[in-house]
């Protein structure tokens, strides 16, 4: 019982740091791709706590701030349904279909707060972001369909062993790999499709009215958001963590390929979006599927 | 004289209360009572919702040598339960201040109050019934009871009643067909005949009689095709009978179809019969028809402008889940579309109940004319907030263990264009429930809006005490999941093995309790963290960026109307509204057949008087 209560402390710890890593990495690569030599190492540290200390902190209300809360709030809990080497949490609790839908409080948290704003840009980002959702989701799922049904498991920990004894998933199932990176992109909110973060033109998105510390909630928000696709995609198909060395090596080098996209790419608008992703990880996640349940 | 006796005695003597004193100003406070008085025997009963034998009336009847008798069992209890607690929660609503504005605005809470009475009435006799006819009996007096609390409004509701009544004659006439057939087929309308041939029937037998008893206790559902006229009815409904309508009525068919098709047919006969050129079972088209009655609803539920509108589709979209998870057969799926019924009635009579606050307070439910109000109404915010969070199906509310338990039984079967189907109905959920909250509560409020008050706690106490459940039932499943496992041991499903969590299984469980504790610890953490740095400074709702605009409260300044504007330059034009041509087409082709007759007629009867005086005339010369 300790232990379990040892590791729901460290599990959302580990991947906080881990996180901030790969936030600094997203803007190491940017820089090098731009020919910039990119900010210190400990510059996403520096920002949260810039964010955290600021003066003026505009609050427009209770839900304004209950909305970041939820949105941190609900990651720090979400760690723990994903398994890391030595450490299970509650992922036997859950599953991935849980794991799924507990990701959908964090938006729904944020989706919430922007509202409070009273700020329609705001609310145009939430629509669509939630546009945005409903696209990656659908080829999300099926992948997800695939993954279960292959391993015969919903249970994460259960899909590592399978994993460790037989081979990794990515070598049995590479289609549906292919179409959950695709889905990837988009989970992460990365170019071409972050027209719904729209970090690039902040006061006609989602983050208008954020200042100080909300800003800040949304900052570690992102590096929980990066942490999580890298370890989700990992558990499922590059069979997990062994030992951390690995882990890691594998989940950084899973959340660099969207970043390397994203880096090569313009932007999609949401129904461009919507177009893509109904159609290629799609196609490419019921072909996976009819492989792996034939 | 039984327990059973006792219940329908006192929900009889409800309905006379209310129908001999519906002008008394207590009229509501003294139906709550005797509705709370209703559910206090039916706890005297709660054996049955954990196994317990059947309760049998000691009231026994026959028609034309037919017997009809009257029983409980555990999935009676569970859904009298449902009943009389969403009857509760609108009478209670109603018997306060709602009723008093009501009756200044011309209408009849006391009217109100007695269709409620006779609807719960009408339903525990469907639910007690234990045979055929007894069944059809109760059916058509649920039929009639749920027009009157449709129609009592008149105008449009009227009109929408009628549509109502027309779909569930036509229900009634089919199912009245399947028991002709029974009859034909075993000579007597018992359950326990039929279910003794169930076995030797042919496939062409099962195939007719699950279309004809499927298709009319359907209706009821609003499953497709058969749903236009559900929304419509339910969103003109008066206020809380909007809430008992949306939360439980159309469940009388589910109720129907777990009798028949489930209990007494058995869905084993329904897996055996494939479908000629296609590679599906009869039960799986009826999955699929499942599905699409998920989806088709759902998005139109995205399209409405009318927060009442918007919650009665999305009523037809989840009835879908139950019936997808029901016709799986297995005990996660069946005992998922079960428990959704209970889930699906708390956080559908506390949205609707929110949304009757609004109404109350501001006087529309216009989605384009509402919003900010959660700095106003905020109780009435969380009461939303939970029940769309149950809607949508998202932990930690009960919305999600119900939809958890089916999609893992489709994962279990196999089955990946239903699951992916099921949780598109899911997203479009999510995506139409946010409009809702957003364009309600959240933004900018309305000038006009910024004296109004929260509802007064005669609303607001059943709308706090059901989102409360929709929170612990989604906290400990094990709970409902008592009484779910009762019902489908009483209709012959596998029954559900869980724990007070949810379910335990090798291959992936779900744990309730653990999820939403550690869910709540990170809230905890979050708050922390955001607490404990920088104080924060309130400002005014106007006071923010606005790309250079002045801005002052006459100016709009809230996002609502068509709020998904590209998801609707993709998917817009998918929108054919073929359902509605089909049923104008319908109408219409009725409409030439009987002109077409009165036609003939007028055109034959001269012909036929001639002849007649011709005859005559001759019989007179001759």
């Amino acid at each position: 019982m300790m232990t379990l209560i040892t590791e729901l402390f460290l599990m959302p710890l580990v991947a906080f740091v881990i996180g901030l890593f790969m936030v600094l990495m997203m803007r190491k690569i940017g820089a090098r791709l731009q020919r910039r030599v990119g900010p210190p190492f400990f510059q996403p540290l520096i920002d949260i706590i810039k964010f955290h200390s600021k003066e003026t902190q505009i609050s427009h209300g209770l839900i304004h701030d209950i909305g970041i809360i939820m949105a941190v709030g609900g990651y720090i809990a979400a760690e723990t349904l994903l398994p890391v080497p030595g450490m299970d949490g509650i992922a036997d609790k859950g599953g991935i279909i849980a794991l799924t839908y507990f990701l959908m409080i964090p938006s729904l948290g944020l989706a919430l707060g922007v509202g409070q704003c009273a700020n329609p840009n705001g609310s145009i980002g939430i629509s669509r972001a939630l546009t945005a959702m409903l696209a990656y989701d659908i080829p999300f799922v099926i992948v997800i369909f695939g993954v279960s049904w292959h391993y015969g498991t919903t249970n994460l920990v259960e899909m590592v062993n399978y994993q460790q004894a037989n081979g990794w998933g990515i070598v049995e199932m590479p289609i549906l790999a292919l179409a959950g990176l695709f889905t990837l992109q988009g989970i992460m909110g990365k170019q071409p499709f972050e027209i719904y973060v729209a970090p690039a033109e902040i006061a006609t998105g989602p983050m208008v009215e954020m200042g100080g510390k909300y800003m800040g909630g949304l900052f570690i928000m992102q590096a929980f958001q990066f942490y999580t696709a890298g370890v989700l995609y990992t558990t499922l198909f590059l069979g997990g963590g062994e030992n951390w060395p690995t882990f890691l090596m594998k989940i950084f080098i899973v959340v660099s390929i969207p970043i390397m996209i994203a880096y090569m790419f313009p932007r999609y608008r949401t129904e461009d979006m919507l177009r893509l992703m109904w159609k290629w990880p799609v196609i490419a996640g019921l072909i996976g599927l009819a492989l792996v349940m034939h | 004289m039984t327990l059973l006796d006792g219940l329908i005695l006192l929900a009889l003597i409800s309905v006379l209360v209310t129908m001999l004193g519906y002008r008394l100003p207590v009229i509501g406070w003294l139906t709550s009572a005797l509705f709370a008085g209703q559910l206090l025997v039916l706890f005297l009963m709660s054996g049955l919702g954990y196994g317990g034998d059947t309760i049998h009336s000691s009231v026994a009847l026959s028609i034309f040598g037919q017997p009809l008798s009257w029983r409980f069992d555990a999935l009676s209890w569970f859904f009298a339960l449902i009943t009389i607690g969403a009857a509760l929660a609108s009478s209670l609503f109603a018997a306060g201040e709602w009723g008093r504005q009501y009756r200044q605005n011309g209408g009849n809470p006391g009217l109100l109050q007695f269709s409620l009475a006779l609807n719960v009435l009408t339903m525990l006799i469907l639910l007690a019934s234990g045979d055929l006819l007894a069944l059809f009996i109760g059916w058509e007096l649920v039929s009639w009871a749920s027009f009157l609390l449709m129609a009592m409004a008149g105008g449009a509701a009227f009109s929408w009643a009628m549509r109502y009544i027309t779909y569930a004659t036509g229900g009634a006439m089919a199912i009245l067909a399947g028991m002709g057939m029974v009859y034909q087929m075993t000579g007597s309308l018992q359950y326990a005949d039929l279910m003794a041939v169930a076995g030797q029937l042919s496939q062409a037998q099962v195939v007719i009689l699950s279309l004809l008893f499927g298709s009319g206790f359907a209706i009821k559902m609003g499953v497709l095709p058969f749903h236009l006229w559900q929304a419509g009815a339910y969103a003109e409904t008066p206020g809380p009978g909007t809430a008992f309508l949306g939360s439980i009525s159309s469940r009388m068919g589910l109720y129907g179809i777990l009798v028949v098709l489930v209990q007494l047919i058995g869905l084993g006969r329904l897996i055996e019969i494939d479908i000629s050129f296609t590679w599906l079972s009869l039960r799986d088209l009826l999955m699929w028809v499942a599905a699409i009655t998920i989806i088709l609803p759902t998005f139109t539920a995205l399209r409405q402008n009318d927060a009442r509108r918007l919650l009665a589709w999305h009523g037809v979209g989840q009835g879908g889940y139950m019936l997808l998870g029901i016709f799986s057969a297995t005990a996660l799926g069946s005992s998922g579309g079960l428990m959704h019924v209970f889930n699906h009635a708390t956080y559908q009579a506390a949205l609707f109940l929110s949304v009757y606050a609004v109404v109350h307070r501001t006087g529309t439910a216009d989605l384009n004319k509402l919003g900010g109000l959660v700095t106003r109404m905020p109780l009435s915010f969380l009461v939303m907030l939970v029940g769309i969070i149950g809607l949508a199906g998202i932990p930690p509310m009960n919305g999600f263990v119900s939809k958890w338990l089916v999609y893992r039984s489709l994962l279990i079967e196999g089955m990946p264009l239903l699951f992916v189907a099921s949780v598109i109905g899911t997203l479009g959920t999510i995506l139409s429930v946010y409009k809702l909250i957003h364009n309600m509560f959240l933004g900018q409020l309305r000038a006009e809006h910024s004296e109004i008050r929260e509802a007064p706690w005669s609303m607001m106490l059943p709308m706090l005490v059901l989102s409360l459940i929709v929170f612990i039932t989604g906290f400990m499943p094990g709970l409902a999941l008592d009484w779910v496992a009762a019902a489908q041991a009483a209709v012959g499903l596998p029954v559900l093995q869980h724990s007070l969590g949810g379910v335990e299984m090798e291959q992936g469980g779900l744990d309730m309790t653990w999820l939403v504790a550690v869910l709540f610890a990170g809230f905890g953490i979050g708050a922390l963290l955001f607490y404990s740095t920088g104080k924060t400074r309130h400002v005014n709702q106007l006071d923010n960026y606005a790309g250079g605009h002045f801005l002052t409260a006459d100016v709009r300044y809230h996002y609502s109307d068509h709020f998904y504007a590209g998801l609707m330059h993709r998917i817009g034009h998918w929108y054919r509204e073929s359902f509605q041509w089909l049923e104008s087409v319908l109408i219409s082709l009725t409409g030439f057949v009987a002109q077409g007759a009165s036609g003939f007629y007028r055109i034959v009867q001269p012909a036929l008087l001639m002849l007649v005086v011709v005859v005559l005339a001759l019989w007179v010369v001759r």
